[in-house]
C-alpha cells in the first residue's frame, strides 16, 4: 500500500506541476489562427463590402432624380446589394457592433418594420432615430418598405415628398454612421480579439461562438418559422404572417436568408472574401476529431451538410417565403424541422467541443 | 444471543468514544477556516455579478420540491441577504456572537440555495449541512472574540463528537463520490473523462497525452480509488501525511482542469480537521502568541457532559443524522430506470464530475381551440444556465412547462397544451429523445414517483 501512495503521490505531483504549468497559457493559443483567419479574411472584409455598399446606396441616393424610372432602379438594386451584404456581418454583434454607439443589429435589421411609425414620422418631421422605440422605423426593413412597398410609378410620385426624402436620407446616413464607427473601431479592436484566449464570457471564443449560435436562431426563428406560423411570442402561438418575413416588400426573403445562412456557413469553414478557405470552426472540430450526437459519425462534416441541407431546402422554393406562406405549402414544415436539426448540433456539440461554457457560474467538482 | 451481545459491546464502544474528552483545538480551527472560507466565497461570488445574474436577472425560478414558496427577495433583498452573509461569516470565523452568526448564516445561505434549483451544486448542498451542524457545536469556545466577552464560557476540551460529525460528514463527500463512480461508463468506458480530456488537447505541453485512451483510464480509476480511499488513509495516523499530500494535488488538479471555483480550496483546508489535536493546539498556540492574548482558564470539562436522559436524546439525534445522511444517497433505488438518465434520486447524493449530459428542449404550445401551435423561445422566459440546465432533467422540464402554461393563461389563451421534444445526450452517446413528445406537461402533476413519461435511456 506504501508503494501505491508513493507512486500516486509521484504521479499526482508530475501532473500537478504539468497542469499547473500549462495553466498560464492554457486555452486560446491555437485559437489564434482561427481568430485570426475570421477577423482578417470574413469580419474586417465584410464590414469594409457593407460600408462601401452603404455609401454608394448613399451616392444613389444623393442623384436620385424622381421622374426617372432608371435611377429608382439603380437605387433599388444598390439597397438589395447592401441588405445582402448585411447578412455577412448580422452574426458578428460583439465587440465594436455591440457598442452602445453602433448596436448594428438592432439599428440596421430590426424587422418586421412599423409602417405606421414611420409614416408618422415623415408627416410629424419630429423624430429620434436614436431612441430603441424606433428601431422599428429605421434600419435597411424600413428602406425596404419605403423603395419597394408599391409600383414604380407611385414609388417615383411618392418620392417627391421632400419630407420622404429627408427620412430615406436620414435612415441611410444613420447606419452609415454606425458602421464607419464599427470599421473604424475594428482597427484597435482586432489585436485584442486576435489575442484573446480562455473561454469565459468576454474571451473571443465564447463571443464568436454565442453570436453564430444566436444568429442561426434568429434565422430560424425571425426569418423562418415566425412569419410562417411556427413560432410563439411569450408562448402564444402566432398564426401564420407573411409580412412578418425580412425583405417582405423587396421579395428577397429566401434570398436573404440563404445570404445569411451562407454567411455562417463561411465563418464556420474558414472561407474568407478572397475564397481562400482558411482555419474556421470546421478545422478545429476535424483536429479536436469531435463526434456528433445528433447523427453518426463525424461532427465537422455533420455540421457542413447539414449547412448545405438547409440551403437546398431553401433553394427547393420556386417562389418567394411571402408568397410560399400564403399559399400554405405544406414543404415550410419539412424546412422548419431541417432548420431545427442544426440547433443541437450547434449549441451541444459545437459547443461542448469548443468548451465554451454556458454558465457563468461555477459548475460541479470534487 | 451472540450477536446481541457484540452489537450491545459495540455500541458502547462507540458511545464511549463520543463522550470521551478530547481537545478543543481541531474544532476551533475547523470553524476559523470555514469561517473565513465562507466569506471569500461570498464575496467572490458577490464580485462576479452572480447575486445579480441569478437572483435578479431571471424572470422565472425553478423550485425545490416542497419548496415553491420560497422566492427571491427582489435587488434590495437580495443584496442585503448577502452582506448579512458576509458579516456572519465573519462573524464565525472571529467566533463572535456565535450562535447567533451560525444559525443567521445557516438559514440565509439555504435561504438562497433554495431560491432556484438550476443553481444547485453539491458543494452548496455540503456547506448548508456543515453550517447546520455548526449552529450545535461549541465552536466559539476557545479563540474568539465571544471569549473576550465571557471569558467564562472558555473551554479546552470537549467531547469527542463534534469532531467526529464533522470528519463524518467530510468523509462521506469523498466516500459517496467514489461509490458513484462505481459504475460501467467511468470504470469501463472511461468516460465522462475521455470528453473532458478531449477538450484539453490543445493544452501545451500536456496536451497531446489527454487524448491518450489509457490517461482517461488513468484518470478514472485513480479518481475513484482516491475518493474511495482517502477518507480511511486521512484516519489512519500512519499515512495521513501522504494521503492528505495526495488530496492536496489531486483537489489542485481538478480545480485547473475544472470550473468548480472555491470547492477544491474548501475541501483542502476544511480537511485540516483529520490531523491530530496536537497539530491543531500548535495553531491555537501560535495564533494567540500572534495575537498576544493570555489564554484564560477554563471551565472543567465535566461540568459540560450530558449524562442520562439528555444524553440520550443527543446520542438519538447524531444517530438519526448519521442515518438520513448515510442512506438517503440511496434513495435512487426505488426508481426503475438509469439513475444518470432520470436523475431520479441524483441530486443530495455527493454525485460530483460525474456525467456529461447536454440538451436541447424545443417546447410547443398548442391552442386547444384554434389548433394553433407554435415553438416557444426558451430565452424569452429562461436565462441560458436556466435552459441549459432545464434541459436535461425531467422534473425541471415539467416545472417550466408549467411555467409556460401560467404565462400563456395570464395572457388570455385557456387550457393550453403544452409538449416538449427534448433530446439528450449522455456521456457522448447519440442524442436520445428524453420524454414523451406526446404528452401535455401541463396536466402532469410534479410528485417524487416515478416520472412514466420519461424514455428509456
Amino acid at each position: 500500500m506504501k508503494k501505491v501512495l508513493r507512486l500516486a503521490t509521484v504521479v499526482g505531483l508530475l501532473m500537478g506541476f504539468s497542469s499547473c504549468d500549462s495553466e498560464k497559457p492554457t486555452d486560446g493559443v491555437t485559437y489564434t489562427d482561427l481568430f485570426e483567419q475570421t477577423a482578417d479574411h470574413i469580419i474586417i472584409p465584410g464590414y469594409a463590402q457593407f460600408q462601401s455598399d452603404l455609401s454608394a446606396l448613399g451616392a444613389d441616393f444623393t442623384a436620385f432624380d424622381a421622374s426617372d424610372v432608371q435611377s429608382l432602379e439603380k437605387l433599388q438594386d444598390q439597397f438589395k446589394k447592401a441588405y445582402l451584404s448585411w447578412q455577412s456581418v448580422s452574426s458578428f454583434d460583439f465587440g465594436p457592433a455591440a457598442e452602445f454607439s453602433a448596436l448594428l443589429l438592432s439599428n440596421c435589421n430590426s424587422f418586421p418594420t412599423n409602417i405606421s411609425k414611420i409614416e408618422d414620422h415623415i408627416q410629424s418631421g419630429s423624430f429620434d432615430l436614436d431612441v430603441p422605440s424606433n428601431y422599428e422605423a429605421k434600419g435597411l426593413p424600413a428602406l425596404d418598405y419605403l423603395l419597394f412597398h408599391t409600383s414604380q410609378s407611385e414609388l417615383l410620385s411618392e418620392l417627391n415628398d421632400s419630407s420622404r426624402i429627408n427620412y430615406i436620407r436620414d435612415c441611410i446616413a444613420d447606419m452609415q454612421t454606425r458602421v464607419d464607427a464599427v470599421v473604424e473601431a475594428w482597427d484597435g479592436y482586432r489585436a485584442e480579439f486576435v489575442q484573446s484566449s480562455g473561454n469565459d464570457r468576454s474571451s473571443s471564443l465564447s463571443l464568436l461562438f454565442n453570436t453564430f449560435l444566436y444568429d442561426y436562431e434568429q434565422v430560424k426563428r425571425n426569418k423562418f418559422a415566425l412569419p410562417s406560423g411556427f413560432a410563439t411570442q411569450y408562448g402564444i402561438p402566432i398564426s401564420a404572417d407573411n409580412s412578418a418575413v425580412e425583405g417582405h416588400y423587396s421579395n428577397m426573403s429566401f434570398e436573404l436568408m440563404d445570404a445569411n445562412l451562407a454567411a455562417l456557413e463561411k465563418v464556420y469553414m474558414g472561407i474568407g472574401y478572397d475564397g481562400v478557405d482558411g482555419v474556421g470552426i470546421y478545422e478545429k472540430l476535424k483536429e479536436y476529431n469531435a463526434q456528433s450526437t445528433v447523427v453518426d459519425g463525424d461532427l465537422a462534416s455533420a455540421i457542413q451538410e447539414q449547412f448545405t441541407a438547409c440551403r437546398e431546402a431553401i433553394s427547393a422554393y420556386t417562389n418567394d417565403l411571402s408568397s410560399e406562406i400564403e399559399n400554405n405549402n405544406v414543404n415550410l414544415t419539412e424546412t422548419s424541422n431541417t432548420l431545427q436539426k442544426l440547433v443541437p448540433m450547434i449549441k451541444n456539440d459545437m459547443r461542448s467541443y469548443l468548451s465554451v461554457t454556458v454558465t457563468s457560474t461555477d459548475a460541479d467538482g470534487d | 444471543m451472540q450477536t446481541g451481545i457484540n452489537f450491545s459491546t459495540y455500541k458502547d464502544q462507540i458511545l464511549e468514544g463520543m463522550y470521551a474528552k478530547t481537545s478543543i483545538a481541531p474544532l476551533v480551527v475547523f470553524r476559523i477556516i470555514f469561517g473565513f472560507m465562507m466569506f471569500a466565497s461570498t464575496l467572490r461570488f458577490w464580485s462576479k455579478g452572480w447575486i445579480d445574474s441569478l437572483f435578479l436577472q431571471p424572470d422565472h425560478f425553478f423550485h425545490y420540491y416542497g419548496f415553491h414558496w420560497v422566492k427571491p427577495l427582489g435587488d434590495f433583498g437580495m443584496y442585503a441577504v448577502f452582506t448579512l452573509l458576509l458579516i456572519s461569516s465573519l462573524c464565525i470565523a472571529l467566533g463572535l456572537f456565535y450562535r447567533f452568526a451560525t444559525v443567521a448564516y445557516f438559514i440565509l445561505f439555504t435561504y438562497v440555495e433554495l431560491v432556484d434549483i438550476t443553481n444547485y451544486l453539491n458543494h452548496y448542498y455540503f456547506i448548508s449541512l456543515v453550517a447546520f451542524l455548526m449552529c450545535f457545536l461549541p465552536a466559539h469556545r476557545s479563540l474568539s472574540f465571544d471569549l473576550a466577552r465571557n471569558p467564562k464560557i472558555a473551554l479546552n476540551e470537549i467531547s469527542n463528537w463534534p469532531i467526529y460529525l464533522l470528519k463524518f460528514q467530510l468523509g462521506l463527500v469523498y466516500f459517496f463520490a467514489g461509490v458513484a463512480k462505481l459504475n460501467t461508463d467511468w470504470l469501463l468506458d472511461a468516460m465522462p473523462m475521455s470528453i473532458w480530456m478531449q477538450s484539453k488537447a490543445h493544452w501545451p505541453l500536456v496536451g497531446s497525452f489527454f487524448t491518450e485512451k489509457w490517461v482517461a483510464y488513468g484518470f478514472s480509476w485513480l479518481g475513484c480509488v482516491f475518493d474511495l480511499t482517502v477518507v480511511f488513509f486521512l484516519l489512519s495516523k500512519r499515512y495521513r501525511i501522504p494521503a492528505y499530500a495526495v488530496l492536496v494535488i489531486f483537489h489542485v488538479i481538478t480545480g485547473f482542469m475544472f470550473p468548480i471555483g472555491m470547492f477544491p480550496w474548501i475541501m483542502i483546508l476544511t480537511t485540516l480537521i483529520f490531523f491530530s489535536s496536537d497539530f491543531h493546539e500548535k495553531v491555537v498556540i501560535f495564533i494567540y502568541s500572534k495575537l498576544n492574548v493570555k489564554v484564560g482558564p477554563s471551565i472543567e470539562y465535566n461540568s459540560l457532559i450530558l449524562h442520562g436522559f439528555k444524553r440520550k436524546i443527543l446520542t438519538f439525534f447524531i444517530a438519526a443524522y448519521v442515518f438520513f445522511q448515510l442512506l438517503f444517497p440511496f434513495r435512487y433505488l426505488l426508481y426503475p430506470g438509469d439513475l444518470f438518465w432520470t436523475e431520479q434520486g441524483y441530486r443530495f447524493s455527493w454525485r460530483v464530475m460525474l456525467m456529461e449530459k447536454a440538451g436541447t428542449a424545443f417546447f410547443y404550445v398548442t391552442d386547444p381551440e384554434t389548433g394553433r401551435k407554435g415553438e416557444v423561445d426558451n430565452s424569452q422566459f429562461l436565462t441560458p444556465t436556466q435552459e441549459k440546465m432545464m434541459a436535461t432533467q425531467p422534473d425541471l422540464i415539467l416545472q417550466y412547462a408549467k411555467i409556460i402554461a401560467e404565462e400563456v393563461e395570464s395572457k388570455g389563451l385557456k387550457n393550453p397544451i403544452v409538449n416538449a421534444e427534448v433530446y439528450v445526450t449522455l456521456n457522448g452517446a447519440r442524442s436520445k429523445l428524453f420524454i414523451d413528445p406526446e404528452v401535455n406537461l401541463v396536466e402532469l402533476k410534479d410528485h417524487l414517483k416515478h416520472k412514466d413519461w420519461i424514455l428509456e435511456r
